[in-house]
């Protein structure tokens, strides 16, 4: 029997292609142990049967609270074959994040695990909502129902149930980290998240010989593309657990061992890889695609990387969680890379536009706000209509019809090659003293000295209306550097305004659970370190 | 034990010889480094980038057999 082609492909469905196809094939890996297409199918299909047999209604919202491991999958297909929309919730999240997520959304369900038990416990206090979760032991003592997994397992199956869902349904709702507030939260519908999954099958010709590396956690826009990617394709997803990314030798070890094929990630993931995993050591000869996004690449690290994996074509996409992918740039292989690099061109299911602040195109060469339309781009953040009609804008094309356009934020112009670049992000360039400086030139000429490994610049109000810069660094190991022979360096390079007022040294830098540095937790530690408020 | 328990963890977390270190829900990244740093100076010995594994931190009890073969004591 074959699914007929007119059949809209939704992202269930997926896992239910390849299981007919690729029954035995694997589908997930993790700490040395496979999930056949098959079994991932039966699984889902069991949870899925669970969830609507404990009353689980069209379109609500079930939330996933789980650790990095192979039940992750099973819950994802298996709340969207129910006709559920997915709430992915960080699993390193606290309490207070959880049921803030919880009550936002609206959820009834909530699938989690046992060793997540007090957390889960303690969540639900304050979200009466949430009447029946699937993954703990049942306990009279509790306000909500459990069933265990055991009955997921049980009720596995081959048949999927009768749920009729729609390309434009609701598929998934991601959370941003909220490290300053509340989490955006953003949905994306099957045929969004379709669209960038049919992109990046094509562009990176994805086939089920395929092994992508998940690095990032599963409540990200990273992970779209680890596993509905692989699974479009029929590949292989594999999951890299905790332990090995904490241990940059384990973790090479661990790449090598799987055969992994295609690796996305943050800069920042690839640099520890390179510094620290022993690369010379090992034969990642399969890997032939090395995707990143989401901060810049410091040019030594990169460099360093494209040495150490020759066999690899690297790759620097951009987007958010709120577009997906929407431009792509594939680096030449040797040569010039281009500093900053390209964002390159828009992917062929976009459309990128370059405008004024009066939202009017402006010349190529000019530098403008970047405006992204097409099917990737999310319905919109939940709860949050105004928010919505600033950020999805609409302009009016032949025959007064309208186009919704998504705002970046991002401040890009276009190169004479075609090609996309960033300037800045908008909130990154301050003023110093009637100086505008871009706080990513600052962090450039910091990580162009020798000792430093990674760097960060952030503004402070200086009370007088203006803005003093303050920076960190992080300096390699054995690095004897101090802050004075630091800052007396950058100040050969920089401009007297760009230079920054303060320099820490730390052995970190705080990050967002996807990996980006968190210049907000920044500034309040520095901030709170010289006994000053933000203000 | 100690410096794991008073260092790196909140107070009211137990933490056995036994207990998997590296599970993503005790320490992260940064404080795996920070006890590297500390298992260093603390036995006088550097530990080689090739040893920096899963296998030599999992948990307290493998972390001190292998500070006793690396560091001969």
């Amino acid at each position: 029997m074959t699914i007929a082609t007119a059949t809209p492909m939704l992202l269930h469905r997926m896992i239910d292609e390849a299981a007919l196809r690729h029954p035995e094939h694997p589908a997930i890996r993790c700490d040395g142990e496979t999930t056949t297409y098959e079994e991932l199918a039966r699984r889902a299909n069991g949870l899925a049967r669970v969830l609507l047999a404990t009353g689980l209604e069209r379109r609500a919202r079930v939330a996933v609270l789980l650790g990095k491991n192979p039940r992750v999958p099973v819950a994802f297909y298996g709340v969207l074959a129910a006709g559920g929309v997915l709430v992915p919730i960080d699993p390193r999240s606290p309490v207070e994040q959880v049921t803030r997520i919880l009550a936002a959304t609206g959820a009834t369900h909530l699938v989690s695990e046992p060793e997540r038990r007090q957390v889960v416990q303690q969540a639900l206090v304050a979200c009466p909502e949430v009447s029946q979760v699937v993954g703990l032991e049942a306990d009279d003592g509790l306000p909500f129902r459990c069933q265990p997994w055991s009955t997921v397992f049980e009720e596995a199956g081959d048949r999927p149930p009768d749920v009729p869902v729609i390309g434009l349904d609701p598929a998934y709702v991601l959370h941003t980290s909220g490290s300053t507030g509340a989490p955006k939260l953003i949905q994306h519908t099957h045929s969004s998240a379709m669209s960038f999954v049919d992109w990046a099958v094509t562009e990176y010709s994805l086939t089920r010989e395929d092994r992508l590396s998940n690095h990032s956690s599963h409540h990200t826009c990273f992970a779209t593309f680890d596993f509905y990617a692989a699974a479009r394709a029929a590949a292989t997803t594999v999951i890299l657990t905790p332990a090995a990314l904490m241990m940059p030798a384990s973790l090479s070890s661990l790449l090598e061992r799987e055969r992994v094929t295609v690796w996305y990630s943050v800069p920042t993931a690839l640099v520890q890889l390179s510094l620290r995993g022993q690369l010379e050591t090992r034969a990642l000869d399969s890997i032939r695609w090395v995707l990143f996004a989401g901060e810049t690449f410091p040019e030594k690290h990169l460099r360093r990387i494209m040495r150490q994996l020759p066999g690899a074509r690297f790759s620097h996409v951009y987007g958010s969680t709120e577009t997906n992918v929407c431009t792509y740039h594939h680096l030449p292989e040797s040569g010039e890379l281009g500093s900053p690099l390209p964002i390159g061109r828009a992917c062929s299911n976009a459309r990128t536009l370059v405008v004024d602040g009066d939202l009017r195109p402006v010349p190529d060469g000019e530098v403008g706000e970047l405006l992204v339309r097409g099917s990737t781009v999310m319905s919109g953040y939940w709860g949050e209509p105004e928010r919505n009609r600033q950020v999805l804008v609409r302009r009016t094309s032949a025959g007064d019809l309208e186009e919704t356009f998504f705002r970046t934020g991002d401040r890009v112009t276009v190169l004479d090659d075609g090609n996309l670049t960033f300037v800045a992000r908008a909130d990154l360039q301050v003023k110093v003293r009637g100086y505008r400086v871009e706080l990513e030139e600052v962090e450039s000429a910091l990580l162009s000295l020798d000792p430093v490994e990674e760097a960060a610049a952030f503004a402070v109000p200086d009370g007088e209306g203006s803005s003093a810069i303050w920076a960190v660094v992080v300096a390699g190991d054995g690095a004897a550097s101090s802050r004075e022979e630091i800052a007396s360096a950058v100040g050969k390079i920089l401009p007297v305004h760009a230079v920054p007022a303060e320099i820490a040294v730390l052995e970190s830098l705080p990050r967002t659970p996807t990996g980006k540095v968190d210049r907000n937790a920044l500034r309040a530690r520095l901030a709170a370190g010289k006994g000053q408020n933000g203000g | 034990m100690d410096f794991v328990r008073r260092e790196l963890l909140s107070p009211e977390v137990n933490v056995d010889r036994e207990d998997d270190l590296l599970s993503g829900d005790l320490l992260d990244s940064v404080a795996v480094l920070r006890l590297a740093a500390f298992v260093e100076e603390e036995f006088e010995f550097k530990i080689q980038p090739a040893d920096f594994v899963i296998e030599n931190f999992q948990n307290v009890a493998v972390l001190a057999d292998y500070v006793q073969r690396a560091s001969g004591r």
